[in-house]
Order: C-alpha cells, then sequence, then structure tokens
C-alpha cells in the first residue's frame, strides 16, 4: 500500500482532489445561482452548460473566466451575478478545497494536512487555471473548428455527394467530434496532471501521519464531524429558510422576459389552417361580391334608363346625367389589401 | 440529611404523540430499520440517484397536482388552460416549466442510477429482481414523458405524439391495437388526449408508486452492494450506517437537482407553439429529446421502407431491451469491478457514445431542415 502511496500519479491526484471539492461546494454556489437567477442578476447567453460549468468549477476557473471572456471576446452572459458568483465562490472553494483537501492527505497520501491548506490549494489551482484554460479555449476551438470546414470540404467531393443527409450528417459528426474530444480530453489530462504536480509539491513538505490506518481512518472520520453539531444545523436550516424566503419573495409572477444580449430564436410553427372556418370565411366574401356586382348591375341599368329618359327630354337634361363609370362605388372592405 | 429520587422531566407533547403512535405501529423500530442500514464501504455520493429520483417523482406529483387545478383535458380547452397556466395564474410560468424540466431531470437520473448499477456490477447475484423492476421502471419514466408530451396540446404535442404512436404501430401482432387504442380513432384527437390524460395522471403514478415500494423492499431485503474495490479490511472500517452521511449526500443531491431544474426553468421557461392541428405546416414533427437518437436513427437509409422501419423502431430496441433483462442471468461471473469487465465497459462507452451521437445528429438535422 505504502508503494501505491508514492507511486499515485500527479493526474490521480489532481482528479482526486479536483472532483470531490468540485461537488464539495456546487450545492452552495447552485444556491446563489439560482437566487440571482430569480432575481434577475444573471442571464447566460445559449452555451449554459459551459457557463455553469465555469462557474461551478471555479477553483480553476475564478481568472480563467475573465481573461477568455474579455481577452478573447468570448460572452458568457450579462448581469452584475456573474461577478458576484465568482467573489462567493471563492471562500466556498477555499472551504471546499481544505475539507478536501485534508481528507486527502491523511487517507490518501498518509501526510499530517497542513495549515491553511484550502487557501494553499486554492491559490495554486487558480493560477494553474488562469494560464491553462485559456490555452485550452484556444487549442480546443481551433482544432473543433478546423476539424469541422476540413470534415465538410471532404464531402463536398464528388464521388461523397452522393451520402444520404442523414448519414453525411453522423459521419461528419463523429469525424470532427472525435478529433475535437481527443484533443479536449488530451488537454483535461494535461491540466489536471499540472495541478497534481503543484499539489503533490505542497505535500512532500508535509510531515507523515503516524498512526495506523485504523486510527488515520478514525481521526478523518471525525473531522468532517463539526465541533458544534447543533449550531452547524441551526446555521445551514436557518441559510436554507433565508434563502428559500428570498427565492420566493423575488421569484417573478409571470414569465420573466430574456434580456437583450440573451434573446432565443423564436419557434413558431406555420398559421395554423382551420378549413371550416376558411370555408365560411371564402363562401361570405363570394356572397358580398356577388351583392357587388348585383349593385353595380343595378346602377348601371338605372343610369341606362336615366339616359334613354334623358334622350327623350331633350338637350336641357344631358347636364344631370352623369356617366355609370364615375358614379362607381368604393370597393368592398372584404376585398381591400 | 434526605435525598429526593431524580425525577426523569416530563415528556413533551410532541414526545407523548410518538409515544402514541410507536405503541400502535412501532415506529422506532422501523425507523431504526430504515436509518440503521449499514452501507459497505461507507457513504457514496454515487448512490444518491435513487434517493433523487424519488425526490424528483414526489416533486413532478406535487407540481402535477397544482397544475390540474387549472388544466381542461379537452381537445377544445387543452391549449387554451394550459396558456392560461403560462399567462394569467401566478407563478403559473414556472409550475408548468418546473414539472417539464422535472421530466428531463427524472429521466437524466434514471440513466445515471441504471449506468451506475451497471458499472458497479450490482445487478449480479443476489440482486437479479432489484434490476429486473428497475428495467420495468425505466419503462414508465419513458411513458410518463410519453404522454405527458401531448396535454399542452399545441403543434409541438400533437406531432410527437403522431410520430411516437406511428412507431409503436410497427410493433409486429399488438402494435396495431397499441396505435388504435392509444388514439382511438384514425387521427389524434379528443379521445386521444382523454387517454393520455388517464394514463399519465392516473395509470403510471399508480404502477410507478407500487413498482418503486418493490424496488425499495428488494433493494433493502438484499442489501446495499457496496464498492466493487478495496480489500475487506478497507470495506470493514469504512462501513457506517445509512444515518447520517449517506442522508446528508442525499439530501445535497436533493438540493442541487432542485436547484438545477429552476435554473432550467428559468433559462428556458415553456412557451407554446400554436393550437393542435391535423395539418403540420411548415413544422417539422420531431419526439422528446429523449427518444431524438431513436428518431434519428431511423432517418438512416438502412432503416428504410416498412421492414427497415420495423427493425429500426422496434427490433433493434426491443432486442437491447431483452438483452438488459436477460443480463443478471448471462453475465454470472461474480467479479464486480468495471476495469475487470473489458465488455461491459466497452458495451456501455459505445451505447451511451451512440445515444449522444445520433441525439446531436437530430440536432444538426433539424438546422438542415429549417
Amino acid at each position: 500500500m505504502s508503494n501505491e502511496r508514492e507511486s499515485m500519479s500527479p493526474t490521480q491526484i489532481g482528479l482526486g482532489i479536483l472532483w470531490p471539492a468540485f461537488w464539495t461546494g456546487l450545492a452552495f454556489k447552485l444556491a446563489f445561482v439560482l437566487l440571482f437567477l430569480a432575481l434577475g442578476m444573471v442571464h447566460f447567453e445559449t452555451r449554459i452548460g459551459l457557463a455553469f460549468l465555469m462557474l461551478l468549477a471555479s477553483p480553476v476557473t475564478v481568472f480563467a473566466l475573465p481573461t477568455i471572456t474579455l481577452g478573447l471576446e468570448s460572452h458568457l452572459g450579462e448581469g452584475a451575478g456573474i461577478a458576484l458568483l465568482f467573489l462567493l465562490a471563492i471562500p466556498i472553494d477555499i472551504w471546499s478545497l481544505g475539507v478536501v483537501g485534508r481528507t486527502f492527505f491523511l487517507e490518501r497520501l498518509r501526510r499530517e494536512p497542513p495549515e491553511g491548506l484550502g487557501l494553499t490549494l486554492w491559490w495554486k489551482c487558480a493560477l494553474v487555471g488562469a494560464i491553462f484554460l485559456p490555452i485550452l479555449w484556444i487549442v480546443v476551438s481551433a482544432t473543433t473548428q478546423g476539424a469541422m470546414s476540413v470534415v465538410h470540404s471532404i464531402f463536398e467531393m464528388d464521388f461523397l455527394k452522393g451520402i444520404p443527409v442523414a448519414e453525411r450528417i453522423t459521419i461528419e459528426l463523429v469525424l470532427w467530434g472525435s478529433a475535437a474530444t481527443a484533443v479536449l480530453l488530451l488537454l483535461l489530462v494535461i491540466g489536471v496532471w499540472l495541478v497534481g504536480r503543484v499539489i503533490r509539491g505542497t505535500a512532500e513538505s508535509a510531515p507523515q501521519a503516524l498512526e495506523n490506518y485504523q486510527g488515520l481512518i478514525t481521526r478523518w472520520d471525525l473531522m468532517r464531524v463539526p465541533a458544534d453539531q447543533g449550531l452547524m444545523l441551526t446555521g445551514l436550516t436557518g441559510g436554507a429558510v433565508v434563502l428559500a424566503l428570498l427565492f420566493w419573495s423575488s421569484l417573478p409572477v409571470f414569465t420573466p422576459h430574456p434580456h437583450e444580449c440573451c434573446k432565443k430564436p423564436e419557434v413558431k410553427a406555420a398559421p395554423v389552417f382551420k378549413p371550416l372556418e376558411t370555408l365560411n370565411k371564402d363562401e361570405k366574401m363570394l356572397a358580398q361580391l356577388a351583392a357587388q356586382v348585383e349593385l353595380l348591375e343595378k346602377q348601371q341599368a338605372e343610369a341606362e334608363m336615366e339616359k334613354e329618359k334623358g334622350k327623350g327630354k331633350g338637350k336641357a337634361g344631358k347636364a344631370a346625367v352623369k356617366a355609370p363609370a364615375e358614379t362607381a362605388p368604393a370597393p368592398p372592405a372584404a376585398v381591400k389589401p | 440529611m434526605s435525598h429526593t429520587p431524580p425525577t426523569s422531566p416530563q415528556p413533551t407533547i410532541i414526545e407523548k404523540v410518538f409515544d402514541f403512535v410507536d405503541e400502535r405501529v412501532g415506529l422506532k423500530l422501523l425507523a431504526a430499520k430504515m436509518l440503521n442500514e449499514p452501507v459497505p464501504g461507507g457513504s457514496r455520493w454515487a448512490y444518491v440517484f435513487g434517493s433523487v429520483l424519488l425526490f424528483i417523482f414526489i416533486m413532478q406529483a406535487v407540481t402535477g397536482v397544482l397544475l390540474m387545478f387549472y388544466y381542461v383535458p379537452t381537445a377544445d380547452h387543452a391549449y387554451a388552460s394550459t396558456q392560461y397556466i403560462l399567462h394569467d395564474v401566478d407563478y403559473g410560468w414556472f409550475l408548468l416549466s418546473y414539472h417539464f424540466w422535472g421530466s428531463t431531470a427524472m429521466v437524466v437520473c434514471v440513466f445515471a442510477h441504471m449506468s451506475q448499477v451497471f458499472l458497479w456490477g450490482a445487478y449480479k447475484k443476489p440482486r437479479e429482481l432489484i434490476w429486473l423492476v428497475g428495467l420495468a421502471l425505466f419503462g414508465i419514466v419513458m411513458g410518463f414523458g410519453f404522454t405527458g408530451y401531448l396535454l399542452p396540446w399545441d403543434q409541438r404535442a400533437y406531432w410527437a405524439t403522431t410520430v411516437g404512436v406511428e412507431i409503436m404501430d410497427k410493433t409486429p401482432l399488438v402494435g396495431d391495437f397499441m396505435a388504435r387504442f392509444l388514439k382511438g380513432g384514425a387521427t389524434p384527437g379528443q379521445m386521444t388526449l382523454s387517454r393520455f390524460f388517464v394514463i399519465h395522471v392516473m395509470v403510471l403514478p399508480a404502477a410507478l408508486m407500487g413498482l418503486a415500494g418493490l424496488h425499495l423492499f428488494l433493494f433493502r431485503s438484499a442489501g446495499p452492494a457496496g464498492p466493487f474495490r478495496g480489500t475487506p479490511e478497507e470495506l470493514k472500517v469504512k462501513t457506517d450506517y445509512f444515518f447520517p452521511r449517506q442522508i446528508w449526500k442525499d439530501i445535497v443531491g436533493m438540493a442541487v437537482v432542485f436547484a438545477c431544474i429552476c435554473a432550467l426553468a428559468f433559462w428556458e421557461p415553456v412557451v407554446l407553439l400554436e393550437e393542435a392541428t391535423p395539418d403540420p405546416g411548415d413544422y417539422h414533427p420531431e419526439p422528446e429529446w429523449y427518444f431524438l437518437f431513436l428518431f434519428q436513427l431511423l432517418r438512416l437509409k438502412m432503416f428504410s421502407g416498412e421492414f427497415g422501419q420495423f427493425l429500426g423502431a422496434m427490433a433493434v430496441p426491443g432486442a437491447f431491451m431483452a438483452l438488459l433483462a436477460a443480463l443478471p442471468f448471462i453475465d454470472r461471473d461474480p467479479e464486480r469491478n468495471i476495469f475487470k469487465r473489458p465488455i461491459a465497459l466497452i458495451g456501455w462507452v459505445v451505447v451511451m457514445a451512440a445515444i449522444l451521437i445520433f441525439t446531436v445528429s437530430a440536432i444538426i438535422n433539424r438546422e438542415f431542415l429549417d
């Protein structure tokens, strides 16, 4: 077992700290995310999954996100809540890295956790993330774009044009997706390895824990039990009640309007075709038009009659009679454009 | 010097009520049995999915009952009453959006729970029955999604159901009967809505409650499988009771899922399309996202034609489900470590990758059609 501990790779160490730390802080961060969403302080764009990951993996993204947003002009969303969430995430991350780090040092590395371990691990992780994640962002984006255009140009070749659309989409996706995923995974492993190297440096300077396995497990177990359980329970319950009340009081009564930056394309079905209504409407219009024609014919007949009468009366009555074309009525409302 | 005997403090009202119930139903024993279940190897985050699923179901039931106060299950009023919930009822948009995203969360958690059981080898002897009942529960969850999708009675709902029923129609022997039974006529209409509504709010909840109870009973009888790695010494010293640590993890898991569903309700509140009509117009019918992979599979040339459609829609998924049901009886090797079961690991990765690839392909295909 001792050999196993000493041969732990930096990747294993990095993953062993970052993964549980991510989950430990998650619940607290999500509570704030929810509250800020209800208050309308956060508006995410379409890449909500990415934005969420950035927020929740904040031990490594706390400085990387501003770099990516400002330096690489990649917009995740709007609102003061995003910056505030990152600020609130700092103490949560320091606490969660401390809890996880102490457990990991005792149980897996058999080392005495040094004082202020959470803070040490936090700034080291944040520093590695600030340098490494923007590089990862650029490389993965470039690889994805490049792979997509290469695959697309391959399928533009004449002898491949006969492939049906569904098959073509799937093959293209598999090809460029595999390239992008492979690069992403490789870079993620390198990133975790870097974090692991930094943590191993901290662990090497820590003294060995002297108890046997049973003793270590007992210590590790007791470490997770709060000194004042009643106080912790009251504090957590109180916090949850306050957050719940704030949430319900700030929850919009009606559907909140999306922010200008984050409006989603509106999905609309074609206008509904109701056969019976359309038939009724058309019949009504035909009846109206028939009435108009009848009226016109009647007016024309009257005008003809007047003309005949006028001829009979002589030249004196000529001026009083107008041509029927000049007296035609205005088109009915139903046929107006 | 006189000594007064120490007197025990008077029991409070709550204690008296508790004792009263305990005397009659054995509450203390029940609580002890529920909470003192040993968890081999200690509590783990990987074990939270079962409890989270139960929580999501309870929340779906609560939001579903509240929605039923306003919803009218008739072809004439279903659409209007859903619009009324969305635009006129206080917090109605949130209730409906929570219910909608809750169904998605349920499907995701069922997949996660089944994956965890599969990867941990927890379906093996003596837990075969738990696995089989779990598969039935998976079918019920998919049924909830399918029947609930029609209820808003908009174009999306109507056509997703039409596509779904047509797929069902391809089942040999019973397909035609099932499709006619569900539709209740030549085209989806009032009868379809009534039947889907009854199945969604009465039949499936009753079936789910019964089977979930059986699932829990079988789980308690066999006990948790525990981790697949670790020496017996390690497992023994780390073994813990269900209360408090696993319960704490379960509560955190529930809070996380609740927050995620709420956040999704904010980000993408439910918006209805036009009212349902037998003319699709420019709308391209497609099912709910968790059936998209199957829908895309049916677009492939190899699954065209009458026989191809049957193969893609029924034979392949049916054979896959049959294989899952037979799994505990085929895989009799007691080895549970997933890294020592290469076929199982590769199989799981292939299935997950295929579902992901075909789902994303369907989304890209949608852009092609638009």
